[in-house]
């Protein structure tokens, strides 16, 4: 029973993803209705649960997915035209699919209820309601070549050459003859056709240009390769092509049958491999490709089959191969799931190891054994890799969680009446799955807020000069340490009167603010703002933005938003990579050691150097001819002042995103693998410390919220000019 | 000492009123105090504390207990406003805290750990409304033990995880206060 309910498990969570993969590819689809990958990826999505479900026995499902799977082999072999109607009609038999499923799962014995049964057979009704079903006309059968010159070859064993000479290839010192002659020590000639259709009349003749071309059936048992070697010295001033005789069609089918299953090579590259191209003829093929237009460029297939360089068979059977290549690749994938439990279980191990680790290294040091230093050294390193590794394991491409809101955009915006367009780049950004997890919710409630507020309606963009068609980003990027996502909009932008009326109203600031206008754009994170003045069943309603804030700076994680009135709206989300080990930077100052996010930190300078030189009154530090604001870690903690005399101070300075700022600290301390502690609920809203490590020697260090204190350091420097008048 | 009692039961239930119960008393500040035994995790000798910046003063610091940070709580600086001197026979009682759906591991500092008392519920007498010089709602009882009082201390609301976030913050801005002023 038990290993029926982990089948069952499984069963689950695969119709999931293909669900998941199902909906991209339908949503991608409407951009692109003639990806035939994407077609067949929906008929695999169908068919794979169809058969699944057949094995569980849940006839509902199987009875449904049928129908589906069915309209899609008709899209598949191009009887049905796939259109924004079938779009949608899928996508619902998609969402009725995952109900199916649930009922399935949820209530195995019981029999549908009628609402489901409604709904499949309106849905089976729609699927296959009115078809229209066009065949396309069958591609015309290129096995008759055809040459201009007059007659035709015959080539069924022969290979065909056909060598287009150029104008300059006499007065380049090529003589046509010498060629030919020279092919014939590998083979025999069986024909050969000379024509010269742009040969010019009469005075305009020249007589050293070329305008001779030949086709050459020819027989032999070299190599594609060989042979084309013989026109090696000629490739630039002659069009060389030489078609493989049909004979030798069916030893290519069986090669390219022989081929290593095991990874998807390209098509061209297939075709090298069994000798059928050589790689000049798919160099050839690829530059007329990228010369053709954008919107003309046919598939490298269509190309090489058209210049006459491979027959088609060939060509169809390649791609065959590749498709089940892919296929199979794609099935055996080198994935393994894994509980993401016994994955926390060895992340916190690994953060155990590190610990004592240099718990070692101290003991190491401290007793001065230089030959068990090796050994500890060599052993830090493997450590840190291991660290490394483990946390790769959790590190997943934020790319999914991008798609899965392509649905949102769609939904959303024919429920508003807007057109709007969802503009995803970075989707191959890794982070921590556990960030991913709890970044999900808020990224929502952002999308929607620039769908519903930020991008105006058709009307009331084309009548400020702008495009009917909105656009949101979504962008991921790493940096320092740290991955952002932005939600950009080109909407109205935000109106800062009115948010600052609403905060006035609502009792958030004070009528007689003085706010700079990032401060105000701030406020749409306070709670109970909200400046649109219906609420919809999507947003406005003023709680939520609240809540984002929260939920994201519970991941230490920082949210900013800039935005251009009547030019769109950006919302900045700054997270960490990792909730578990970082490499920290230990300082020290009154004897009291802190640890510094290694990211953060830009550069470390002694406090006394030419470089810098420090202003108390007006409370910078002069960094290069740059005013840089500063802390003295020792006096914002009020540490009680240790009565060790002190050596020089240094300055570490840090940065987080654009900002930078100075800590004056008494001693640096040096790299540390940091393994990151909650200091629980009772710190949590001490501000300056997010968290804190076990050090070697089993002390506590805690961890600096490095933008908070950035904040504070500026917040002091642009008070202190104030205070001077 | 350094571990002179330990137990695994992290239950709370109070023993019911028909049982003897049995506290575990300490000093704080040269004055007796009795927790149930029922609440107390481990007790461990006073170790390396690191001091958390811009806490109150009964937020004594962290410690790293097994590879976990566990919060101190002064007691003496929580009940009388008067921060404890460590001394050789300081002790760290480990108890643990309920608060919404989370329970937090908590250290209480005292002066010294005495003994574990059998108290019978006859014994046991509600607190009384004044006389004494610690906030009334952190007794729970008094004990009467050979013709003195113990006050048996209410720990759910000594060490009340929402009062001490709270106060954590209210002392926060006095801290970056002193911090401006120093500059």
């Amino acid at each position: 029973m038990s290993e029926f309910d982990s089948a069952l498990k499984i069963f689950a969570q695969e119709s999931e993803q293909l669900l998941l993969d199902m909906e991209g590819a339908l949503l991608s689809l409407e951009s692109d209705p003639d990806d035939s990958e994407m077609i067949n990826s929906l008929f695999r999505a169908m068919h794979t649960i169809k058969g699944s479900s057949g094995l569980f026995g849940f006839n509902p499902i199987v009875a449904f997915t049928h129908e589906a799977e069915s309209v899609l082999d008709k899209v598949r072999n191009n009887e049905r035209a796939i259109d924004g109607e079938l779009i949608s009609v899928m996508l619902d038999s998609k969402d009725h699919t995952a109900r199916l499923i649930e009922h399935c799962l949820s209530s195995p014995d019981q029999p549908l209820p009628d609402e489901l049964t409604v709904a499949s057979d309106a849905l089976i009704k729609r699927l296959t309601g009115k078809q229209h079903t066009h065949i396309q006309a069958q591609a015309t059968d290129t096995s008759q070549v055809h040459s201009e010159g007059g007659g035709n070859i015959s080539i069924d064993d022969s290979w065909l050459i056909s060598l287009d000479f150029r104008d300059n290839a006499f007065r380049n010192g090529m003589d046509p003859l010498s060629f030919i002659r020279y092919l014939k020590t590998l083979g025999e000639i069986k024909q050969i056709l000379t024509f010269f259709p742009e040969m010019p009349h009469g005075e305009v003749m020249d007589p050293e240009s070329c305008y001779l071309h030949f086709k050459i059936a020819f027989t032999s048992d070299a190599s594609k390769q060989t042979i084309e070697s013989v026109f090696e010295y000629a490739a630039d001033d002659c069009d060389i092509k030489i078609l493989p005789p049909n004979s030798k069609v069916n030893a290519y089918l069986q090669l390219l049958d022989s081929l290593d299953e095991n990874h998807v090579s390209r098509l061209g590259e297939m075709l090298i491999q069994v000798g059928a191209l050589t790689e000049h003829d798919v160099e050839h093929a690829l530059k007329d490709q990228s010369d053709a237009q954008q919107d003309t460029a046919k598939p490298l297939g269509e190309i090489l089959v058209e210049q006459q360089m491979v027959q088609k068979p060939v060509v169809e059977h390649a791609l065959k191969k590749q498709e089940q290549t892919k296929q199979k690749v794609a099935a055996e994938n080198s994935y393994i799931r894994v509980d993401a439990d016994k994955l926390g279980h060895l992340i916190n191990l690994v953060g155990e190891l590190v610990i004592s680790s240099a718990a070692m290294n101290l003991i190491v040091e401290r007793h001065g054994l230089t030959d068990a230093g090796d050994v500890a050294a060599s052993m830090n390193s493997l450590v840190s890799s291991i660290r490394d590794t483990a946390l790769e394991l959790r590190m997943v491409q934020i790319g999914e969680t991008f798609s899965r809101f392509r649905r949102v955009v769609r939904d959303v915006s024919n429920e508003l009446g807007k057109e709007i367009d969802l503009q995803i780049s970075g989707g191959e950004t890794e982070l921590d799955k556990t960030v991913v997890e709890k970044i999900n919710d808020p990224l929502m409630h952002l999308i929607r807020n620039s769908l519903d507020h930020g991008i105006e309606s058709p009307a009331q963009r084309l009548a400020v000069g702008k495009p009917a068609q909105g656009i949101v980003q979504l962008n991921a990027y790493h940096e320092s340490g740290h991955i952002v996502i932005q939600i950009a909009d080109d909407g109205a932008g935000l109106d800062s009167d009115k948010i600052v009326e609403k905060a006035i109203a609502n009792g958030i600031i004070k009528a007689d603010h003085s706010l700079t206008q990032q401060e105000i754009y701030n406020l749409i994170f306070a709670a109970g703002l909200s400046t649109k003045a219906q609420a919809t069943n999507l947003s406005g309603r003023g709680v939520g933005m609240d809540v984002v804030k929260k939920n994201i700076e519970a991941l230490r994680g920082s949210v900013m938003i800039d935005s251009i009135p009547g030019e769109g709206t950006t919302i900045s989300i700054q997270l960490p990579l990792t909730l578990a080990i970082i490499d920290g930077f230990m300082v020290g100052t009154e004897q009291v050691r802190y640890i510094i996010p290694l990211s953060m930190v830009d550069e470390c300078i002694e406090m006394d150097s030419t470089e810098s030189e420090i202003n108390e009154i007006e409370h910078f530090i002069n960094l290069r001819g740059h005013a840089l604001p500063y802390l003295r870690l020792g006096e914002y903690f009020n540490t009680p002042k240790s009565n060790v005399v002190k050596k020089h101070e240094s300055v570490v300075v840090v940065k987080f995103g654009q900002d930078r700022a100075g800590f004056v600290v008494d001693e640096l301390h040096g790299e540390h693998q940091t393994v990151i502690k909650p200091l629980g609920k009772m710190f949590e809203k001490l501000k300056g410390i997010t968290g804190a490590t076990v050090l070697g020697d089993g002390n506590v260090a805690l961890i600096l919220d490095v933008q908070g204190l950035i904040e504070a350091a500026i917040g002091k420097r642009k008070r202190k000019p104030a205070l001077l008048h | 000492m350094s571990k002179l009692i330990r137990k695994e039961s992290s239950h709370h239930a109070l023993a019911s009123q028909e049982q003897v119960g049995q506290y575990l008393t300490f000093l704080v500040d040269k004055e007796s105090f009795a927790i149930s035994i029922l609440d107390v995790k481990e007790i461990i000798e006073i170790a390396n504390i690191t001091h958390v910046p811009l806490t109150p003063d009964y937020i004594h610091g962290v410690i790293n207990l097994r590879g976990n940070v566990v919060p101190v709580i002064d007691l003496s600086a929580r009940l009388k406003h008067q921060c404890a001197e460590v001394s050789k026979r300081s002790c760290i009682v480990l108890v643990e805290v309920e608060m919404a759906d989370s329970v937090q591991l908590i250290g209480m500092l005292v002066d010294e750990v005495r003994e574990i008392l059998e108290i019978p519920p006859d014994n046991i007498q509600p607190a009384p409304d004044f006389g004494t010089d610690i906030r009334t709602d952190f007794i729970q009882s008094m004990a009467r033990v050979d013709e003195k009082f113990i006050i048996l201390l209410a720990i759910n609301k000594v060490l009340s995880l929402e009062e001490l976030s709270q106060l954590g913050q209210i002392t926060e801005s006095s801290g970056s206060r002193i911090a401006e002023s120093a500059d």
